[in-house]
């Protein structure tokens, strides 16, 4: 199934027609707690119709600071209020020293890091009582690593019993930003922690920088690393298309849900049986 | 618990460089794309309070508005986890730290708060009150919406472009705030001393129109003219009508 990121930009339009019908949508908890009036509305009349994915934005489980339980409270609620099929947060901070900054900045790659950040997910998991997804983040520069990013993503997920969300985007972006391989990358990943896909374009600002914007197309060889992933996988698992900023029309955003979804229906197809 | 102090204290660097633009020694960091850090935090600070606030933007023109968002975000340790509340961050920062740019300025904080205010109508979480919609405003029992802020501002803020508000315009002005449930629509009003206290009545509780002007004539020590009266109907009428009172007692 193939899923959309809920805009504010495109809801009306997108409940009132039928020219995009996702499979579910997903939200950012912060963008909804509290919120009343027309948003409500709207997004009451957009949960009749769809199964809820949720992406935190602020839970910042790498960041230095403690956990704000306040917050994670409210996020439990909404979950269960909206009946949330799944909640999905970024390896990254967004807090630090009492501070928020309403961005995804990278941990370093450290042993330490990844205890003190397992047992932050952990925690989480035992108060929101459900597993979560953590997602890889693009990122632009390592800050004092002591190994390398799948070393560091693959020891967290050693550490601690969560699902990975897998952003094809991201390995793609930081794959040309760090100059790896983006396939070698994907086939070093436990595929069987993979629970949730999220699928974007970027946005390439120099010869030797690509930053993950949400505000493009999906590029062709993205969607090549997604076949290459769907193909390791070989089990369907949800997708998501974020388009959160220069949003195009909805027929646009339908015709990339569609090659998603081809995609991913040629990849899983089962092998024609060959006779010995 | 398990993070050593070094890596806490990259990790602070880090921040610290988007928030104040001053980069410490972080080992490892690719130096060549580290700005783009700085960039993308503070376009999202920004273009939060620019769309929050275009009328004070406006105002300040974009060179002052940018320094006094730099000086904010590098100065205080935003602490809403929703990006959308951080305006009212913002307002009160201003507020508490009284900087130059508001003697310049004297209408700007008056400005950022009727901004907000619409924002804030708009977002907040609904209050469900029993109603009727059918009523005599004659004798029947009024019920305010509760979706309303009263407000008090010494500048015009809501009524004329702030950069054609002028020392001469300095006064009392009353107005409320609501919220129209049906749309989410969110209204202001402009109101007279007298109008603001007979709402603030009704919203002490319930009750009829004759009843209403019976407490404020009495409070107020005037006679209830029929002229009172009139005016006091029509105002009713129309606070009906834009649903700022929106409806009717069910008892």
């Amino acid at each position: 199934m193939v899923g959309i990121g809920f805009r504010k930009d495109f809801a009306e339009e997108m409940l009132q027609s039928n020219i995009i019908q996702p499979a579910f949508i997903e939200v950012a908890p912060e963008n909804w707690i509290g919120v009343g009036g027309f948003w409500k509305k709207q997004f009451r009349q957009a949960l009749e119709q769809y199964p809820l994915y949720t992406h935190g934005l602020s839970l910042s489980v790498g960041s230095p600071d403690q956990l704000d339980f306040q917050f994670l409270k409210k996020i439990k609620d909404f979950l269960s209020q909206t009946n949330a099929r799944l909640y999905s947060e970024h390896l990254s901070y967004a807090k630090c020293d009492n501070a928020h900054l309403y961005d995804l900045l990278p941990i370093p790659f450290t042993y330490d890091a990844v205890r003190h950040v397992a047992e932050k997910i952990r925690t989480v998991q035992e108060v929101l009582e459900r597993k979560i997804s953590i997602e890889i983040v693009s990122y632009y520069s390592p800050v004092a690593p002591e190994m390398t990013e799948i070393e560091f993503i693959n020891s967290i997920l050693s550490e601690v019993n969560c699902d990975l969300l897998l952003d094809v985007n991201n390995v793609y972006v930081n794959a040309f930003n760090h100059q790896y391989d983006s396939k070698n990358f994907i086939a070093s990943l436990p595929m069987d922690r993979v629970s949730y896909i999220h699928m974007a374009g970027h946005h390439q600002v120099s010869e030797s920088l690509v930053i993950d914007t949400h505000g493009e197309a999906i590029i062709d060889p993205v969607f090549d690393l997604f076949d290459f992933t769907m193909r390791r996988l070989k089990r369907d698992v949800p997708v998501l298309l974020e388009r959160d900023f220069n949003i195009p029309v909805l027929e646009e955003l339908h015709q990339e849900m569609t090659r998603l979804n081809e995609i991913k229906l040629d990849a899983l197809k089962p092998m024609p049986y060959v006779p010995a | 618990m398990f993070l050593l102090k070094k890596t806490h204290h990259s990790q602070s660097a880090l921040a610290n460089y988007c928030r104040t633009g001053i980069l410490e020694d972080i080992p490892g960091i690719k130096s060549e794309n580290i700005g783009h850090y700085r960039r993308l935090v503070f376009n999202i600070v920004n273009d939060m309070l620019q769309s929050a606030f275009p009328l004070s933007h406006k105002l300040l023109k974009n060179r002052k508005w940018q320094s006094l968002t730099h000086e904010f975000f590098s100065t205080h340790a935003c602490q809403s986890p929703q990006v959308w509340y951080m305006p009212k961050e913002f307002y009160q920062y201003l507020e508490q730290r009284r900087p130059e740019i508001l003697t310049d300025y004297p209408v700007l904080l008056e400005l950022l708060w009727f901004e907000w205010l619409e924002i804030e109508m708009f977002m907040m979480e609904d209050r469900e009150i029993d109603y009727s919609n059918s009523g005599n405003v004659d004798c029947d029992v009024l019920v305010l919406n509760p979706e309303l802020h009263f407000q008090h501002f010494e500048y015009p803020v809501h009524l004329k472009e702030a950069v054609k508000i002028t020392a001469a315009d300095k006064g009392a002005y009353f107005l409320c705030v609501h919220r129209v449930p049906e749309s989410g629509e969110v209204i202001f009003t402009d109101l007279s001393a007298g109008f603001v206290r007979l709402l603030e009545l009704l919203s002490d509780s319930p009750q009829t129109l004759p009843d209403l002007m019976t407490r404020l004539c009495t409070e107020l020590q005037i006679d209830q003219t029929t002229e009172i009266k009139n005016r006091c109907l029509d105002f009713i009428q129309t606070a009906i009508e834009s649903r700022l009172i929106i409806g009717f007692n069910k008892n």
